[in-house]
């Protein structure tokens, strides 16, 4: 039950939304067709759409071809001023359930996010990596060129996202690509950390080691 | 009246049962994504293909019609690479030494991969071979061909110009 808890008010939040949804979608094509002619009565303060949608309703039955059915811009920029809310309302709530999903499927107490970063990239083309946490393989990833040269650029990539249990943990990472002078490069970073309460970031960071001419792989640990 | 229901009852596991052998298709849906490395050591992702045309050729060395099969698409793929097609040949060949032996004899101008994996036959439906999959510009498949024998180029091509040209 505890689970469902929060869920509750966004459900009806949504249910809420959907409805006012519809009506305003309903009234709007309603209301560029409307005649004051016709007696069209939309609200001209800002009122809520569903209670908009009946008093535009009237005039969907207007004779189409009416003479002067021009729509007084005022009602019109109100309505579409109540469209473009509902809109965001619509995009909030999108928003606000996808951090609670992301809550849900990785609580911050197990959540653990791995990301990797290339800086410079002289010494070495990334191809894959391959990361095993406990001895198991939690992320394997080929990389198109675009998605390399998009790292070189200075992007950071999720490569997993995850949960985990309290305690210290091991975790491998193999990077695979062409080392110095076009040669197959395979190597591995190794790390181990302790999982406490709270959303463990760890970074694969490859860098390049000038003075040696080789890359460098190395975990970084975001406390 | 017992007539009437068993008639009905047999007529409904009827449509049951027809439903269930239909076979499941991927037109009119998204193509799956996947990345795969290339003969030529590229990695290539199917998305990155977005605004083009694609063909994708699962082919394995053991299914007699991709011997076929793979000379008719490499022609398309030489006249109409420039239109902007683009050919991927998917090999599901476990042994993968071998499939890179025949895929090297076949001589194709197109990129061939390799899938040792389940995941993307899975994600593709795929049962038989070889098959054949056009996806149009914004990512959704258009048409789809189970086998390979004479003729089915000029469908092939049909669809194609179809496609490019919307």
């Amino acid at each position: 039950m505890n689970f469902m808890q929060p869920v509750v008010p966004y459900i009806a939040r949504a249910a809420l939304l959907s409805i006012a949804w519809t009506a305003a979608a309903l009234a709007a094509p309603a209301a560029v067709g409307a005649s004051p002619a016709a007696g069209t009565a939309i609200s001209p303060g800002p009122a809520p759409a569903v209670a908009t949608a009946p008093a535009v309703v009237p005039a969907a039955t207007a004779p189409a071809d009416a003479p002067g059915t021009t729509t007084p811009p005022g009602d019109v920029k109100t309505l579409d001023q109540e469209v473009q809310g509902l809109k965001k309302d619509v995009i909030d709530l999108n928003k606000d359930l996808f951090i609670l999903e992301e809550e849900l499927l990785f609580p911050a107490n197990t959540q653990v996010a791995l990301y990797v970063s290339m800086d410079v990239g002289a010494f070495f083309a990334l191809d894959s990596v391959t990361v095993k946490i406990d001895n198991k393989v939690v992320a394997n990833y080929l990389y198109t060129a675009r998605e390399a040269e998009a790292l070189l650029k200075g992007g950071v990539q999720q490569v997993y996202l995850g949960n985990l249990k309290i305690g210290k943990h091991e975790l491998v990472a193999f990077f695979t690509g062409k080392g110095p002078v076009e040669r197959d490069y395979k190597r591995g970073a190794t790390i181990n950390f302790d999982k406490g309460v709270g959303a463990k970031y760890l970074e694969l960071k490859i860098t390049d080691r000038v003075a040696k001419h080789q890359p460098e792989f190395t975990i970084k640990d975001w406390e | 009246m017992g007539r009437v229901l068993l008639a009905g009852s047999l007529l409904l596991s009827a449509a049951l049962a027809a439903a269930a052998v239909a076979p499941a298709t991927l037109i009119g849906k998204d193509a799956p994504d996947f990345v795969l490395k290339a003969m030529d050591g590229r990695n290539l992702r199917m998305s990155e293909f977005r605004g083009q045309v694609v063909l994708v050729n699962f082919w394995a060395r053991w299914a007699g019609d991709s011997r076929q099969e793979m000379p008719a698409l490499d022609r398309i793929n030489t006249t109409y690479e420039r239109a902007g097609l683009v050919i991927l040949g998917v090999s599901v060949d476990e042994d993968i030494v071998r499939a890179r032996e025949f895929a090297g004899a076949m001589k194709v101008s197109y990129p061939i991969m390799f899938d040792t994996g389940s995941t993307i036959g899975r994600d593709y439906l795929l049962q038989k071979m070889p098959v054949t999959i056009l996806v149009d510009r914004s990512g959704v498949v258009r048409y789809m061909n189970v086998g390979f024998k004479r003729g089915d180029e000029r469908a092939y091509l049909d669809h194609i110009r179809e496609l490019l040209r919307e």
